[in-house]
């Protein structure tokens, strides 16, 4: 009898430690976050309470709209980019002998940190020593300020990140190609279709939950980019390449504006919980159909 | 047909060239002396091995070694902390009959839908004025605790997949929960420990932005943190290009061993995390 309630009071005893770490270090400050972002405060003296002031300071902050335009860009071209190739080397290399060797290739990048593809990339992208500039001149080409000339500097960090990011998209679009059975490509192939016909009616519509997943998780990573452009500009120069992830931290940590910087991180979790959103939906949706 | 698979090896031949090309130069760099770098085109063979020099100035004046060593604590502890402390919640809410498990479910894995924004300013208050800025075990506390959600979340799916009769004879044979646990369910979650295992252990290696606003002194900071205050040439000013790439080369050792070891379990969690199968 008092076994049976023990067993029923530890199965609780169990979530214990989860919960009460879960809602310390992350929940209660994520709900605290939205009290700063009412308030102004430099983070010493007593904060003042302004109601949604900082929300409407968006509107007239040259800085934040900067960073507003070059988190889209980022967004757009990570899309364009990065998934569509990786579904294009996955698709091909699906396809051919030594595909093993040409995962490696793209997997690499991979296991490296993004502030590590950053210093690559810093050297790489280096006016006078770098790898790139030194490939152009030898080719009688001009070389450029890669990461100071605006708005070239924003889309040169996003090569960089496609170069980090594609193996990753390429793994899981393989996972989604190794599940599609081989009978009906056969027959389209049979019939005649070209393999681009093939391509667009039979593989991609039988890719689409995984391409769902690929697409919400390639849109999260790239509205909350922050290492890659911390270690390359820092945002600059004088802050015209940003994002939203990197105003948050300049405002709050370094300006020690923190209700404004506690609005750009209410902004910016709006947006990135509707598209979770839409992601969690696609992937329960998956998971009740097996 | 044929000149079909050609267009695609081309491609894909071209493509894998672009990829290799920033690394080749950078392998290349971290064995050059100083001075060779200067004179030397990129793709020029160095003439010595210089690699243990740099990597021993990057390791000792700019400290590397000791946020090397920082680093691998935060990541082991805050890895196997994790899955521990996830395991048993995923355990409990999948296969024990508590009331609202969902919910529970649902509560623990909320902490993973939030950009990490959202945590910096209070965490840094909270820190303060708690004492646990700047130190080992504030940022152990931190690690364990980001690391949970997900953790629940693959532990929860995998514990499904595993046949529930296995839980009623462990019952049957006298087992406590706590027994069961322990020598039933955990045995048989090698896979997901793996998995789990390498994807936090990653994460906390290569966390940039807690360890910049959670630390200040060089016996606490991480890193990457390290790593990323090398960058002194970005102003374009008379950085060590060879020993920056060295460090950089060996902070990236964990995590590529990590992955060539365990990488039969990164395609298993991906397919763990992504497909829900």
């Amino acid at each position: 009898m008092f076994d049976l309630v023990g067993e029923k009071v530890s199965a609780y005893l169990f979530m214990i430690p989860a919960v009460t770490m879960v809602i310390i270090f992350l929940l209660i400050p994520a709900g605290y976050t939205v009290i700063v972002s009412l308030t102004k405060w430099d983070g010493l003296s007593a904060p003042h309470f302004i109601g949604l002031g900082n929300y409407l300071r968006f509107v007239q902050d040259h800085v934040f709209i900067t960073s507003l335009k070059n988190t889209i860009i980022w967004v757009l071209f990570t899309l364009a980019l990065s998934v569509l190739l990786g579904l294009l080397i996955a698709y091909f290399v699906n396809r051919v002998k030594f595909a093993p060797l040409f995962k490696s290739v793209f997997y690499i990048p991979l296991t490296i940190s993004a502030v590590t593809t950053g210093l690559i990339w810093l050297w790489m992208y280096s006016p006078d020593l770098g790898v790139i500039n030194n490939i152009l001149m030898r080719l009688g080409l001009l070389g450029r300020s890669w990461l100071s000339e605006v708005p070239l500097n924003t889309y040169s960090m996003i090569l960089s990140w496609t170069w980090k990011t594609v193996g990753m998209n390429m793994v899981i679009f393989l996972i989604g190609l190794q599940a599609i059975p081989t009978e009906p490509v056969e027959a389209c192939k049979i019939d005649g279709a070209t393999e681009w016909q093939t391509f667009l009616h039979v593989v991609f519509p039988m890719l689409r939950p995984i391409t769902t997943v690929v697409v919400s998780m390639s849109l999260i990573n790239s509205f909350n980019i922050f290492d890659i452009i911390y270690v390359m500009t820092d945002g600059g120069p004088y802050r015209s390449s940003e994002t939203l992830a990197i105003s948050m931290f300049r405002e709050s940590f370094v300006l020690f504006h923190m209700g404004y910087g506690a609005s750009i991180a209410i902004f910016l979790s709006a947006i990135v919980l509707f598209v979770s959103w839409i992601y969690i939906r696609e992937v329960t949706r998956h998971e009740l159909r097996y | 047909m044929r000149g079909k698979k050609a267009i695609i090896y081309g491609i894909l031949i071209i493509l894998c060239f672009l990829w290799i090309l920033p690394i080749w130069p950078t392998v290349l760099v971290s064995f050059k002396s100083n001075q060779e770098f200067g004179i030397q085109k990129f793709w020029e063979l160095p003439s010595q091995n210089a690699f243990w020099l740099n990597l021993i100035k990057a390791w000792n004046q700019a400290k590397l070694g000791r946020y090397f060593l920082n680093s691998l604590f935060y990541g082991l502890i805050g890895a196997s902390g994790a899955i521990f402390i996830a395991s048993l919640a995923a355990f409990s809410i999948s296969r024990l009959n508590i009331k609202n498990s969902f919910s529970w479910f649902f509560l623990i894995w909320s902490g993973t839908i939030f950009p990490f924004q959202m945590y910096l300013i209070p965490l840094f208050q909270m820190y303060m004025s708690w004492g646990l800025y700047d130190t080992f075990w504030g940022m152990i506390l931190f690690y364990i605790s980001i690391c949970i959600p997900f953790c629940t979340f693959i532990f929860r799916n995998y514990f499904l997949t595993l046949p529930g009769e296995v839980l009623e004879a462990a019952k049957l044979d006298g087992c406590s929960n706590l027994k069961a646990y322990w020598k039933i369910f955990m045995p048989l979650s090698k896979p997901a420990i793996a998995v789990l295992l390498l994807f936090q252990f990653t994460w906390v290696w290569n966390d940039l932005m807690f360890g910049m606003v959670l630390t200040r002194s060089t016996e606490v900071r991480p890193i990457m943190v390290g790593l990323a205050q090398l960058q002194g040439f970005r102003a374009g000013s008379g950085t060590d290009i060879p020993s920056l790439m060295a460090g950089a080369f060996a902070a990236s050792l964990p995590t590529i061993v990590l992955f060539v070891l365990l990488q039969r379990y990164f395609i298993e969690g991906m397919r763990l995390s992504t497909a829900g199968e």
